[in-house]
């Protein structure tokens, strides 16, 4: 029988507010073991939790950057169960009154239309703390580092409207997109600042219904979360042919061998209404002014760019995905470069620079000053392209002005015509064969002669130049 | 009469002299060992705290030292705050050990304790005083306990601790009782009623018991009135479902991983766990820690229903108010021994008469010697809506003099 997957995604997020859900201690996690810790998250008798403001803030943020409705009352309740990660034998979740509802997020789908997944709804949530398992001798030993205890988590909850594993990945990169650019999360799935789980089950093509389904686990990357989704398809199809049932349970994708394994029975404690912290009450102004602080969000901020810089479609939407590379962009374009090569720029030169050296570009001290400085020094021919992708490197190294680095680094192009024709005759009389070629009618040979010239030139050929020199002598 | 080893689990011996001249100078107050005082033992009465030293003062301990009251240390309290077992703040007063006791009060602990000395004693309204550094049981119904000679001491407490506090959120955005001018002038209101249906069950000699503290309350000036409040009965079991779902959470923090008593030999964390909590708890409090978690696991529909019902007895209280300035009910059954009770039932049985106001989040005043025969003193408590608590103490400033009265008699 041929099945159609129904998938739902659990993403927990970190916020990265400044310090814990409930107490001040710094929201660090990876510090040394246990020294961001104090009454209240190691929950010591008497201590009380205090929300935090910011990270109300930061997780509202969140819930309107994926169009949810943030709900006029919120409530935080106990999900009760015992383990030594959970300091008060509960983790204080919202479970009966979710911070918002009924958010969505488009992606492009795979017939390249359209699709909009809904999001059922975000809730904040404390994270545990972390358990390291150890032999002392031949003893086994349990360790707990409560650094990561209380820290902000929120939890978005999506309907089951995901198809297949490229749905799945596409929902998870469009919903990155968005967090990342409200500043409210780093979403890191490789560092755990973003967790998937994954529910999954199947019906035959053409139905409706709604079966068993199976939580997955454990994916560090979003890769994984399509390899294990599109693993768990299999799985699953294999079972029903088979006509085993499907049994509700959570299986842990192995990212070694490439499979989901089953895990230990799903425990799901009691939700029980704290207490404790107060009920969180939006008022209007409130939120009005959450609703200002929201950025101008990547889908909007690439029509802008189309209609302002006359970037095309997908230009457009390269300098709009991360919020750091569009103020980039935009403050390049404001400095009087042609947008579109700002653009084309960033995209070949820049970003992979940046990928290679795995930082931002606000770790590196690159300004947008400089960089328009340095296509500016392009446009007027005193340096090529290939000096100026090498001058663009050393700006990521260090903060001396272009004009300085083109100088010193002896970077200006070979734009005098007798040094260029003597390197082009060179080459010309050592490569006879596909001189012929070239006049034989084969126009590719010319980009290899090119090629040749602007490696003796040590890169520093004026292309243009080069290229009138090849076409006289070769003409 | 216990003395003063048996009646302190921590006696205050620090040579530092209280602030000069505040509200409460001069005078010695007995807390509990789960009232966060820095440097003191503070192990709520439990083996699951076992060896627990707080690190900082409660916002109420901090108030009181501020107001000029000299601490005399922690009185002996039933197992993390849950019924008198074992208590002995009441006799810290009555032995003239104290001239204050503290205490939590989740079902009436300091009112009952109270009647048994023939002394005041008052639960303030749910929210007027911070929760800070209280290891409580029951936060949605335990509220500060004060328990004294008369009514003098008991305002000067309410006036040095109730008030905001940054360090509890949980305390709801109003504006607390003005307690300022409690006693100033004569109580304009003076119609009490009784809820009929809180006598239902009452022996013969407590009914006898009970009408001769009405009839003072009558020689009093105030006129006694009947009400009706049908669902009376219910206060218990709802006290009993969400009282024990909230200790059941409230204790799982208790796990000898941070602190207290840890089991001493184990195959893994989890046997680790078990046998730690295993020991830890007394029988009592582990009945009560039962049956929330069988709510929590396995019945949450009762604790639904237990929140829906707590809702309706709020109101009716309201309505059965509404007529009358101040409601009056026996304090205790003189049937039933709270410091003996050792089950849960025997326990709920001793504080029948009491939880309404933990459950309601009412203030309530218990004044002695009004109800007293010869198998002790049965009290009458005054109650009246919650953060009407300067109202009901000047009711007591009142009714103060009458029972010295009957007290001499």
């Amino acid at each position: 029988m041929k099945y159609e997957a129904v998938i739902g995604l659990e993403i927990h997020v970190q916020l990265n507010a400044a310090t814990k859900l409930f107490c001040d201690c710094p929201n660090r996690p990876g510090d040394e073991p246990n020294r961001n810790t104090c009454p209240v998250c190691l929950w010591l008798p008497g201590a009380l939790p205090k929300l935090s403001r910011e990270a109300l803030e930061k997780a509202s943020l969140a819930c309107l950057a994926l169009n949810c409705t943030i709900q006029p009352e919120s409530a935080f309740d106990q999900k009760v169960y015992y383990y030594p990660d959970l300091p008060k034998g509960f983790q204080l979740s919202q479970h009966h009154k979710p911070l918002a509802r009924n958010g969505w997020i488009d992606i492009v789908g795979e017939d390249e239309k359209i699709k909009r997944l809904r999001i059922h709804h975000i809730h904040m949530e404390e994270d545990v703390a972390k358990l390291v398992h150890e032999m002392e001798g031949r003893t086994p030993i349990s360790l707990v580092d409560f650094n990561r205890a209380g820290t902000p988590l929120i939890e978005i909850v999506s309907e089951p409207d995901m198809r297949s594993p490229y749905d799945a990945m596409e929902y998870v990169k469009a919903l990155r997109t968005q967090l990342r650019y409200t500043g409210s999360a780093d979403c890191s799935m490789e560092q755990g600042t973003l967790r998937v789980d994954a529910n999954i089950s199947l019906r035959p093509f053409g139905t409706d219904e709604l079966n068993t389904k199976v939580e997955v686990k454990n994916m560090n990357s979003i890769r994984n979360v399509g390899d294990a989704i599109a693993y768990e398809i299999v799985r699953q199809s294999e079972c029903l042919d088979r006509g085993e049932p499907i049994v509700l349970h959570t299986r842990l994708w192995d990212p070694e061998k490439r499979v989901t394994m089953p895990m230990r029975g799903k425990f799901s404690g009691p939700c029980v209404p704290d207490p404790s912290v107060a009920m969180i009450v939006v008022t209007d102004d409130w939120l009005k002014d959450i609703r200002r602080r929201l950025p101008e969000m990547p889908g909007r901020k690439a029509e802008r760019f189309s209609k302002e810089y006359g970037l095309t479609h997908e230009e457009a939407s390269n300098m709009s995905q991360e919020r750091e590379i569009s103020e980039f962009f935009e403050e390049s374009a404001r400095q009087g470069i042609p947008p579109r090569k700002a653009a084309s720029w960033i995209t070949t030169h820049l970003v992979p620079a940046l990928r290679d050296r795995d930082v931002t570009i606000t770790e590196t001290p690159l300004t947008s000053g400089r960089f328009a400085r340095l296509l500016a020094i392009l446009e007027t021919g005193v340096i090529n392209a290939h000096a100026a992708k090498e001058v663009l490197l050393q700006l990521l190294a260090s903060d001396r002005s272009p004009d300085e680095i083109v100088e010193t680094g002896k970077y200006r192009q070979v734009s005098d015509n007798s040094e260029l024709e003597a390197i082009v005759d060179k080459i010309l009389a050592d490569h006879p064969s596909d001189v012929d070629d070239f006049r034989g009618g084969n126009a590719k040979v010319m980009g290899f002669l090119m090629g040749l010239a602007m490696k003796a030139s040590g890169g520093k050929a004026n292309p243009r130049l080069l290229k009138e020199i090849f076409t006289k002598r070769l003409g | 009469m216990k003395t003063a080893p048996d009646i302190f689990t921590y006696k205050n011996t620090s040579q530092q002299e209280p602030a000069k001249g505040g509200l409460l100078a001069g005078k010695r107050v007995a807390i509990q060992p789960n009232m966060c005082a820095r440097g003191w033992l503070t192990d709520a009465g439990s083996r699951a705290l076992e060896g627990f030293i707080a690190l900082e003062d409660a916002t109420v301990v901090a108030r009181l030292r501020g107001a000029g009251a000299q601490l005399a240390g922690s009185a002996r309290m039933g197992e993390l705050g849950f019924g008198l077992k074992g208590d002995t703040g009441a006799q810290a007063v009555a032995a003239g050990e104290a001239d204050i006791a503290l205490f939590t009060d989740t079902m009436g602990e300091a009112r009952v304790a109270a009647a048994a000395y023939g002394l005041f004693a008052f639960k303030a309204s749910f929210g007027v005083i911070s929760r800070f550094g209280l290891a409580g049981l029951v936060p949605s119904m335990e509220s500060w306990g004060v328990v004294a000679r008369g009514p003098e001491d008991i305002i000067a407490v309410m006036r040095a601790v109730a008030g905001k506090d940054g360090s509890d959120p949980s305390m709801p955005d109003e504006e607390p009782p003005d307690l300022s001018d409690i006693g100033s002038r004569p109580v304009k209101g003076r119609t009490a009623g009784v809820i009929k249906e809180c006598l239902d069950g009452l022996g013969v000699e407590e009914m006898r018991l009970f009408q001769a503290g009405l009839e003072r309350l009558e020689k009093a000036d105030l006129t006694v009135k009947e009400v009706s409040l049908k669902d009376f009965g219910l206060f218990r079991a709802v006290h009993n479902v969400i009282g024990s779902v909230e200790a059941s959470s409230s204790a799982g923090k208790y796990d000898g991983v941070r602190y207290g008593h840890r089991a001493a030999s184990a195959k893994n964390w989890n046997e680790m766990y078990l046998n730690t909590r295993g020991e830890s708890f007394g029988t009592l409090i582990k009945e009560y820690l039962f049956q929330g978690a069988y709510f929590q696991f396995e019945d949450y529909r009762a604790f639904e229903n237990a929140c829906r019902i707590r809702g309706r007895l709020v109101r009716g209280m309201a309505i059965a108010m509404e007529n009358i300035d101040v409601l009056v009910l026996p304090t205790r059954r003189l049937a039933h021994d709270a410091a003996g009770a050792s089950t849960v039932k025997e326990t709920y049985d001793a504080f029948s008469l009491t939880l309404y106001a933990n459950v309601a989040g009412q203030p309530s005043l218990h004044v002695p010697s009004f109800a007293r025969g010869p198998e002790g003193d049965m009290g009458i408590q005054l109650t009246v809506p919650r953060l009407a608590d300067a109202r009901l103490l000047s009711v007591g400033m009142e009714l103060s003099s009458t029972a010295q009265g009957a007290e001499r008699k």
